[in-house]
């Protein structure tokens, strides 16, 4: 970004120039125009979350209420609890997907027979292709108290009576960030093991040749090799969050575990939808977007100033 | 094949330019049809012929209106039987979609978010489509059919669906009797049994939750399987989204009072009562709390949905539980049927159960309750408003059709004897009940208004379940055992309620269910049920049932009830 501001300034737009890149232009006017459309046309919506929003009225005869949506979001016990749930299942997401598919593509990596990587591969990716509606009747069956797991643990003697997973808040944001892992993990290898192919080969034929084993080649040599990807991932991911799921939330929850299940996403539907309080659901919505942004700037300028690999 | 596809695209020129034309200057047209509707309807029987003849000799265009319903239901085929049938005496087909996935309130709110409505809606949440200004109101259309007006509901009844700003905008299609009433089953709430069960213990009289539950213990310990192997389950609870009442509500049903499902009312003092704190429901939770504790209640109870539980209770493992009538019985009947089950004495019967013996019960409402909450209304975007009232009205007041909705068609799915009374053979009785043959062949249309009580033709009953001769033969061999044994012949003498007409008010959940969020008391109530979705469940598992409850206290009283309390309070006050 600085390079090129630094390169307009030297040169002024003149028409010749324009005429030249008269092609690039009229593409990027229509991208432009998808992006006013579909990105910044909605936003006038925002307007809803300062007014008493009735559908009846539109958008343009709704009272104004200023920030008293705001201020009931946060008088709402409920709704900081929904922000705790939100912020800690999207970290635990974000850290056990990130962990399992660095280590799968790191361990994938390892295998020299490369039909047998080739077939691991294929099958590890195959659960993100499923959709959330049947990854959640899965787990249902699996854990419920005839379900498979139950069973090995009564058979095993772990357990002496089936566990109903789904009734305690503990087991909720384990179970879920479970289900993420079964289902991404696999997906999300596939960049790392492309990063991974990416590290000269002439460095691991050195490390062998001073004597360095599987474990010490991995440690010095693909660990940082996949670094850089690892932290634009990272970050790309941070702004995501708080977008720590809809669907297995709210396919999975049940009135016991509600205090822990319940996401920003079920809130907005809750209150928008349900409740029909268009003006809360959309305040609530425009937290968790500005919360989103503020931690992308943050851990930017973090990175930047860990001398890291940064996104702007 | 050209001249094919010329032929196809003038077809279909033509058929907009007439639909368009319709919208237009259809509005004379169908209120021309509407009056000799209004007179055949008029003349019950005879009257009714004329007016299908008269229909099919206008050869008219089948107008298909859509429906959305905000209950899960089965949809039937697009070439079914019947529908057809109707199709073409009365110039409507109706697209039926049922709820699938969503909550009852979210689908609504989608539609409104959306802002395009099908035809016909019937929804829980009726404020918020008039709030959307998605309804069409129906007092003319109501005014255009007299009959239909002075039958179907009495004037204070139609009162009670005028909106704030005066207008009806939807009509209940359920629970009305015509003439004298036949009701046979118990479409009600109850704690229901296994006839076997009942059977096996030699028919004892049980009238207290604890003669209940002494009676499941007991029943599982000498039985622990069913004759194939399959565990047997004592009681389950039902406890997705709204159908928790399966738990909630039981507390003012075993203190002796009707159904006024939000809260009680205290005739003498006329004060409104919260149920949930009452001594009554205390004694019920802790009940659950000792059940579930030594294993007898489902220890899935809390977690399964309505899916799930249905498949449960149609394996025929589940012994009891509390439940609503339609919520299960039209579904599981019909498996049992088909898997023989019946014959085992899986049957559910209804049990009146009070706090203590002896206590008078109002589990059983005698009376038509009109739920002026919810109903079906036609939408704002609705394609022919006229031609869809009238069907509405059809559909109901045509006898012919209401026939056809609920018996089938004469000599395919029942007969008539020399009496005239209708009946049908087994076969036709297993048809019915068979989920393919449903689908293929049944339509029932069973969210437009219907009837319930006698035939206009003064002998059968509107609904064959109704039809005393096919209730008792309907019945497998262990029912009518147990119906005998206690003396009874149909569902409500098993369940014994007082005999009593409905309070002027009655019932309660029909106002708060129009609660919305605007004000402190809607707030309240949408609070409430949050927590009671959430703390019911953790109380009956708790391990010290004090504690447990006195925390639920805690949670509850922070939603302010009282707020709700007082609004309905104020609600009441008006019909003193």
């Amino acid at each position: 970004m600085a390079r090129t501001n630094a390169l307009k300034k030297d040169r002024k737009i003149t028409w010749k120039e324009i005429k030249r890149q008269k092609t690039l232009l009229i593409i990027s006017f229509f991208v432009v125009i998808y992006g006013v459309i579909f990105y910044y046309w909605p936003l006038t919506g925002w307007l809803m979350a300062f007014q008493n929003y009735k559908p009846k009225d539109g958008l343009l005869h709704s009272k104004f209420v200023g920030l008293e949506k705001f201020q009931f979001l946060f008088s709402d016990a409920t709704f900081l609890k929904v922000i705790r749930n939100t912020f800690c299942m999207g970290a635990l997401n974000l850290l056990t997907t990130t962990v399992m598919a660095i280590l799968f593509a790191i361990l994938l990596n390892e295998i020299r027979h490369t039909l047998l990587k080739k077939t691991i591969q294929t099958v590890s990716y195959l659960p993100h292709f499923l959709s959330w509606i049947i990854v959640t009747g899965i787990l249902h069956d699996a854990l419920s108290s005839t379900g498979i797991i139950n069973d090995l643990l009564l058979k095993a003697g772990i357990i002496d009576q089936a566990i109903n997973f789904f009734a305690y808040p503990k087991y909720f944001w384990p179970i879920v960030a479970f289900a993420n892992c079964w289902k991404e993990t696999g997906w999300n290898a596939i960049i790392y093991l492309a990063a991974i192919t990416s590290i000269d080969p002439c460095l691991y034929e050195a490390a062998s040749i001073d004597g360095a084993g599987r474990l010490a080649r991995i440690r010095y040599i693909t660990l940082p090799g996949i670094k850089p990807t690892v932290m634009i991932l990272l970050l790309m991911n941070v702004g995501n969050v708080l977008n720590a799921g809809f669907e297995v939330q709210y396919l999975l929850g049940n009135g016991l575990v509600q205090s822990v299940s319940q996401t920003i996403d079920i809130y907005v539907l809750k209150w928008g939808i349900s409740q029909n309080d268009f003006s809360l659901g959309t305040a609530a919505g425009i937290f968790k977007s500005v919360v989103s942004i503020a931690l992308i700037v943050v851990c930017n300028a973090w990175a930047k100033r860990a001398g890291e690999e940064r996104l702007f | 094949m050209k001249f094919k596809k010329l032929t196809s695209l003038m077809l279909v020129t033509a058929v907009t330019a007439s639909m368009l034309a319709g919208c237009g200057g259809g509005s004379n047209e169908v209120s021309s049809t509407n009056s000799t509707g209004d007179n055949s309807s008029a003349s019950a029987g005879g009257g009714k012929t004329d007016a299908v003849e008269s229909s099919g000799n206008e050869n008219q265009e089948i107008t298909e209106f859509s429906y959305f319903i905000t209950m899960p239901g089965k949809e039937i085929n697009d070439d079914n039987e019947i529908a057809q049938i109707i199709a073409e005496k009365t110039g409507v087909k109706v697209k039926e979609t049922w709820l699938t996935g969503q909550t009852a309130a979210e689908a609504t709110g989608t539609l409104v978010a959306g802002g395009e409505y099908p035809d016909f809606i019937d929804s829980d949440d009726m404020s918020v489509l008039v709030d959307a200004g998605a309804l069409l109101p129906l007092d003319e259309y109501i005014d255009q059919y007299p009959e239909f007006k002075e039958t179907w509901f009495t004037e204070a009844e139609w009162d009670k669906f005028r909106q704030p700003d005066g207008h009806i905008y939807w009509i209940n299609p359920f629970g009305n009797t015509y003439g004298e009433s036949k009701a046979t089953t118990h479409n009600d709430e109850a704690f229901w049994i296994q006839v076997k069960v009942l059977e096996w213990a030699g028919y004892p009289d049980i009238q207290t939750l604890d003669e209940y539950f002494d009676l499941l213990e007991s029943y599982i310990e000498a039985n622990p399987t069913m004759e194939d192997g399959t565990e047997n389950i004592a009681y389950t609870i039902l406890c997705e989204d709204w159908r928790y009442f399966c738990l909630e509500n039981a507390g003012q049903f075993l203190a002796g009072y009707p159904n006024d499902g939000s809260v009680i009312v205290n005739k003498e003092t006329m004060t409104i009562e919260d149920y949930n704190t009452s001594e009554d429901t205390i004694k019920y939770l802790r009940k659950l709390n000792e059940e579930y504790h030594k294993g007898y209640v489902d220890p899935e109870s809390f977690t399964q949905t309505y899916d799930e539980y249905i498949a449960k209770l149609s394996t025929g493992r589940v012994l009891g539980m509390v439940d609503q009538w339609w919520n299960f019985a039209y579904t599981v009947n019909d498996v049992f049927k088909q898997q023989g089950l019946d014959l085992k004495g899986c049957n559910y019967v209804p049990l009146g159960l009070t706090t203590e013996r002896g206590m008078e019960n109002r589990w059983h409402t005698y009376d038509d309750t009109v739920n002026q909450a919810s109903g079906i209304a036609i939408s704002v975007d609705c394609k022919d408003p006229d031609k869809a009232f009238k069907f509405l009205v059809d559909i109901c007041m045509d006898q012919e059709l209401h026939d056809l909705r609920f018996w089938g068609i004469e000599g395919v799915d029942y007969l008539v004897d020399d009496e005239g009374l209708f009946y049908r053979t087994d076969e036709m009785r297993k048809n019915w009940a068979d989920t393919a043959y449903q689908a293929a062949h049944r339509c029932q249309y069973s969210y437009f208004p219907q009837w319930g009580g006698t035939h206009t033709d003064g002998k059968n009953a509107m609904k064959p379940e109704e039809q005393p001769s096919e209730f008792m033969s309907d019945m497998a061999e262990p029912l009518v055992k147990c119906f005998e044994a206690y003396g009874v012949t149909t569902y409500p003498g098993m369940i014994d309620s007082v005999v009593e007409t409905n309070a002027e008010w009655f019932p309660m959940y029909s106002f708060s269910n129009n609660f919305t969020t605007e004000t402190p008391g809607g707030t309240a109530w949408a609070l409430m049920g949050e927590c009671k979705h959430e703390w019911l469940p953790k109380v009956v598992m708790a391990d010290d049932f004090d504690k447990g409850w006195q925390d639920y206290m805690t949670a509850y009283s922070a939603c302010k009830p009282e707020d709700f309390l007082s609004e309905m309070q104020a609600i009441l006050d008006t019909f003193k």
